[in-house]
This record gives C-alpha cells, structure tokens and sequence, in this order.
C-alpha cells in the first residue's frame, strides 16, 4: 500500500474541534456530522476537521494523548519493553502528522511533540527491522504483531512478504 | 547453437524496462525459420528411421534434442508476444488513452487492435476507473502548465487555454489524466 | 498503484527463459548422431559417447528426464563443495552477481541433480543470511546504483521493491500533500527522449 493510502483510511479517525460557525446536521454516506454550534466542541472525522482548519472554521482541540508527559511515558514504556506496546491511538503516526503540520497554533509545543513521536516511532521501527532479522534468519514459522499500527505494518510491506514467498518457492521447486 | 535467436529475442525485451523497443520483425522471422528447419529435419529423420529398418542408428535422441530446440524457440516467441501485450497494459495506466508518437511506432500492426481493446476496458459501468489513482484531499486543485497545450474543454463548457508556465485552478478529476501525461504539474 | 506481486515464474516469464539458459556441465551417454554442432571444439558430424560439454540447462533438463536419459547433468562449480563452503563461512561478505546473475534461480533447477540435498540447505541458508543486509541497503535509500552489482536478480528484484516502499514513506513523512504526479513511464520516456535528441545534436 502506498502511505497515502494508510493515511486516507486513518484520516476517518475522529477528533474534537470548535466549530467557528453553525449549521445543520450534514449527512454524509459514512455518518451524520452534526448540528455545529459555534463554540461548543464537536467530534467530526479527522479530513473534515483538517479541512474545516484550512477555510478557517474552527479550531482543532488537542487530543489527550498529546501531551508531552503522556508521550514521555510511553516512549519510556517502548524503550523498556521488549515487544510492542499498545499505543494511544491506532493511527498515532497520521494524526501527528496532520495535526502537526495544519495545525500546529492550535497545539502547545508542537515541536517537542513532533520530536518526542518521533524518537518512538524511530524506536518501534528498529524492533520491527530486528524482529524481521530473526524471523527469517530462524525460519520460525510466526511472528508476534501485537499493537502494531497499520502505518508500521505498511514499512515492511512488500518486502518481507515477496521475500517469504521467494522462500517458499526455493523450498518448493523439486528436489 | 540451437535457441540463440530466441534468447536474443527475450533479452533485447528484458533490458526495455519500461518502454517497448520496435518490433523485431527480423529476429522473430529467424526464430520462426529455425523452428520450421528443425520440424523438417526431424520429419527427415523419423522417416529415414522407418524406412531403414533396424539396421540405421537410432535417431531418437536427435529427434528429442531437436524437438527440444522446438519448444525452447516456441516458448521465446510466446513469450515476447505476451510481454509486449502486458507492456501496453501498462502503459494504458501510465500514459493515459493516446500514446506518444514514438511509441506508437514501435508497435507492429498486429499490436494495435490490442491496444483498442484496452483502450475501451479501463471506462466499465460508466466510472472511470483512471481518474484518482492517490486518495484525493480537495476538489480543486492549483496547477502550472509545462507545455503549451492549447485549449481543454472543461465539463462545464468553459474552455482554458493552457500555454507554458500559466497557473490555472481546475477541478481534480478533470486535470488529472494531463498531469499523469506530463502536461499540466500539480502545485500543492 | 498496481497490486505488487511476488516474482512467481510462468512460461512466459521473461527472467526464467534467461534464467534456464544459464550453463550447466554434463556428460553424454549415448552417442547422438548429427549433433556433432552441440560441441564448438569438433567439426565431427555425430557426438560420440562420454562427451562432456556446458549446454544450456533448459536443454540439460530436457535431456537427462525419461526413461533413456541422453545426458548425465552435473552441478555446475558454483554449487560445488568449494564454493558452498565459501557461503557457508560468510554469505554477506560474497558477490553473488559475480556467482552467477541467477544464482537461486539456477539453483533451484541445479539441486535436482544433487543427490544429497546440500545445494537446497545452501541456497536457503545464502538467501536467509543475506536477508538483513538486502533490507539495511533498501532502507538506507542511497541511489547508489553500484551497490546493486553485489545482489543476484532475485535480490535485485526485491531490493527495488524495498527502495520503492522506502522512498515513498520518506516523501509521505516530509511532504503534507498527496500531489499527483507524471506516471514513471512518462518521465523515463522524456527522459530517454531529452537523451536522444542530446545524441544527435552532438
């Protein structure tokens, strides 16, 4: 899959925003959204709220995870465990990159947090590319995937499944 | 040796990777005489067999090895023909319904009644199915031109002449096909 | 984006035709009238008994099946003893493409002719160690076309396919638009256009 498909399926993520204007409930094929009332905070999905962000009609409140000390925690969390650990948000990677990048007045120390997503993501990806070593290099035969994001998945996509099967084909050619 | 031509044939394809070379009208005529030498010989020999009775030497490992050659000069000429095919497949995503001049030229006749038909296949069900090939994210988009073009007629009626370098905002699904051709270059 | 397949040979794979005319050695065990031309050193019109000749595998495959087989195939040197124990002591450090251009792809044709298995045990082991060092290259996006000339086909293919994704999810995590951009095949196209014209002006 390409990332900006990965992104078009975590842009369905929502999110509370502050609506500047009002209007009715807007039926869309996935759902209702709506009615907007200025001022009071309305969960909508995440490319809606990027868009309203861009014409100026609302303002995009920060989601709970975050926050500089909740990040810290999990990075700390990532760095100690062993395997995966379970993360905020299935598509943490796009939101914070949405977020971040359009709308970054809305969120306090925005540049802290890129750097702090960052390093787990940095982190998360080393053990995926060591876990990738042993599992072929073992031929064992399953791997533990446990709290790994779409986005993550999406890295080591095609080569490791093209590698398996090329694997398999040796295996299978006759003897 | 026997099925030199043939690999020949597959490797000047092999190094166009992704353009078709003309086609080797020449080279394929030579795989087809050899195939057609060795079917001759063969016969020749599967009678002069029958004909002597035991006292000739078996010709059977002959006939093998040259049946063999057969197969191989066969499988080189299918193989280049189906992989010119797959390759204007290809370039029916990439370059959209009309294709270079260049290119065209090296199709052979019998490749473009292929090319009409694929052509006619990616427009099913009344949805184009070439429009929106990267997730969207707004209806409009601004674009600069790269070539003079002249005039493009939108859904709407209106016409837009597109000359070099001039900045234009067009809804996405009408502009997308000459941005994928090279024309037009998205600006985000 | 087209759906991205494993490479999977049918009988009109282009790479297993060029694959299948790599050399293998074998002996003849029958004399083959007039194809004495299958032997470059002889101008002898039939080929006696007990020659040995390299002939290109896909003619070595078909000669040494059935019930009468012609020829008696062997491996060819690269899957020998010495050479195994070369990749057994370190694949990564070994240039394969100097090898063999296919070598797992050979291989896999050639460890029919091995009795004990050793060339199957030696083509995975090669293929599993040098793994990781296929995917640090894939993931360190320098389009350095030299470090390619080290990886077989096989690798090649799956190198690129690594590069590929790599290059794509460094332009999604700097860029904050999906642009649409001029399919490949058009720019290599201008591309080799731009080149041709250069030629002719010179």
């Amino acid at each position: 899959m390409n990332p900006d498909e990965v992104e078009f399926l975590g842009e369905k993520q929502f999110i509370t925003i502050i609506p500047t204007f009002n209007s009715n409930t807007i039926h869309l094929i996935t759902g209702d959204v709506g009615p907007f009332r200025a001022s009071l905070p309305i969960r909508v999905p995440l490319w809606m709220a990027i868009n309203l962000k861009q014409q100026q009609k609302c303002k995009i409140q920060q989601p709970d995870w975050m926050e500089i000390e909740a990040l810290e925690t999990i990075k700390e969390n990532e760095k100690l465990s062993r395997t995966f650990t379970k993360m905020p948000s299935e598509h943490y990677m796009i939101e914070a990159k949405l977020l971040l990048g359009f709308a970054s007045d809305d969120i306090p120390r925005a540049d802290e947090i890129r750097t702090i997503i960052k390093d787990i993501w940095d982190i998360r990806m080393s053990k995926i590319r060591s876990s990738v070593d042993v599992l072929v290099k073992n031929a064992g035969s399953y791997a533990a995937l446990d709290h790994l994001t779409i986005m993550e998945i999406n890295t080591i996509r095609p080569i490791l499944p093209h590698a398996l099967d090329q694997i398999y084909r040796i295996k299978a050619s006759p003897r | 040796m026997f099925g030199e031509k043939g690999y020949a044939l597959v490797k000047e394809l092999s190094r166009y990777e992704d353009s078709l070379p003309p086609y080797n009208t020449d080279l394929v005529n030579e795989v087809s005489n050899e195939i057609k030498l060795l079917i001759d010989q063969n016969k020749e020999d599967a009678q002069m067999t029958t004909d002597e009775g035991s006292g000739a030497p078996s010709m059977v490992s002959t006939i093998r090895i040259r049946h063999a050659a057969v197969k191989r000069n066969l499988r080189c000429l299918m193989a280049y023909h189906y992989n010119r095919i797959r390759c204007l497949r290809t370039m029916r995503w990439e370059f959209g319904s009309i294709l270079p001049v260049d290119i065209r030229a090296n199709l052979s006749s019998a490749e473009s009644e292929p090319w009409q038909l694929i052509c006619g296949q990616s427009v099913t069900g009344g949805v184009n199915l070439a429009v929106d090939l990267k997730p969207p994210k707004a209806l409009y988009i601004e674009v600069r031109c790269l070539a003079d073009y002249g005039n493009l007629e939108l859904n709407d009626g209106s016409v837009i002449l597109l000359k070099k370098d001039s900045r234009h905002y067009l809804p996405r699904n009408e502009c997308e096909e000459l941005i994928r051709q090279g024309v037009l270059r998205h600006i985000v | 984006m087209p759906l991205p397949t494993a490479y999977s040979p049918n009988y009109y794979s282009l790479d297993d035709i060029l694959a299948t005319q790599e050399r293998t050695p074998c002996k003849f065990l029958i004399n083959v009238p007039k194809m004495g031309n299958l032997n470059p050193s002889t101008i002898e019109k039939d080929l006696p008994a007990g020659t040995a000749l390299e002939l290109p595998m896909w003619l070595v495959l078909e000669m040494s099946t059935g019930r009468q087989p012609i020829v008696l195939p062997e491996l060819p040197k690269i899957y020998k003893e010495a050479y195994r124990e070369i990749l057994e002591a370190d694949a990564c450090a070994v240039d394969l493409h100097k090898f063999n251009l296919y070598f797992y792809e050979l291989g896999s044709y050639a460890k029919r002719f091995d009795r004990k298995g050793d060339v199957h045990q030696t083509l995975l082991h090669t293929f599993r160690t040098r793994f990781r060092q296929l995917m640090d290259l894939a993931d360190n996006s320098i389009s350095d076309p030299s470090v390619q000339q080290r990886l077989d086909t096989l690798e090649r293919r799956l190198f690129k396919d690594g590069y590929n994704a790599r290059t794509k999810l460094n332009a999604w995590l700097v860029e904050s638009g999906a642009t649409i951009e001029a399919a490949n095949m058009v720019i290599n196209h201008k591309k080799r256009k731009r080149l041709n014209m250069e030629d002719l002006m010179k």
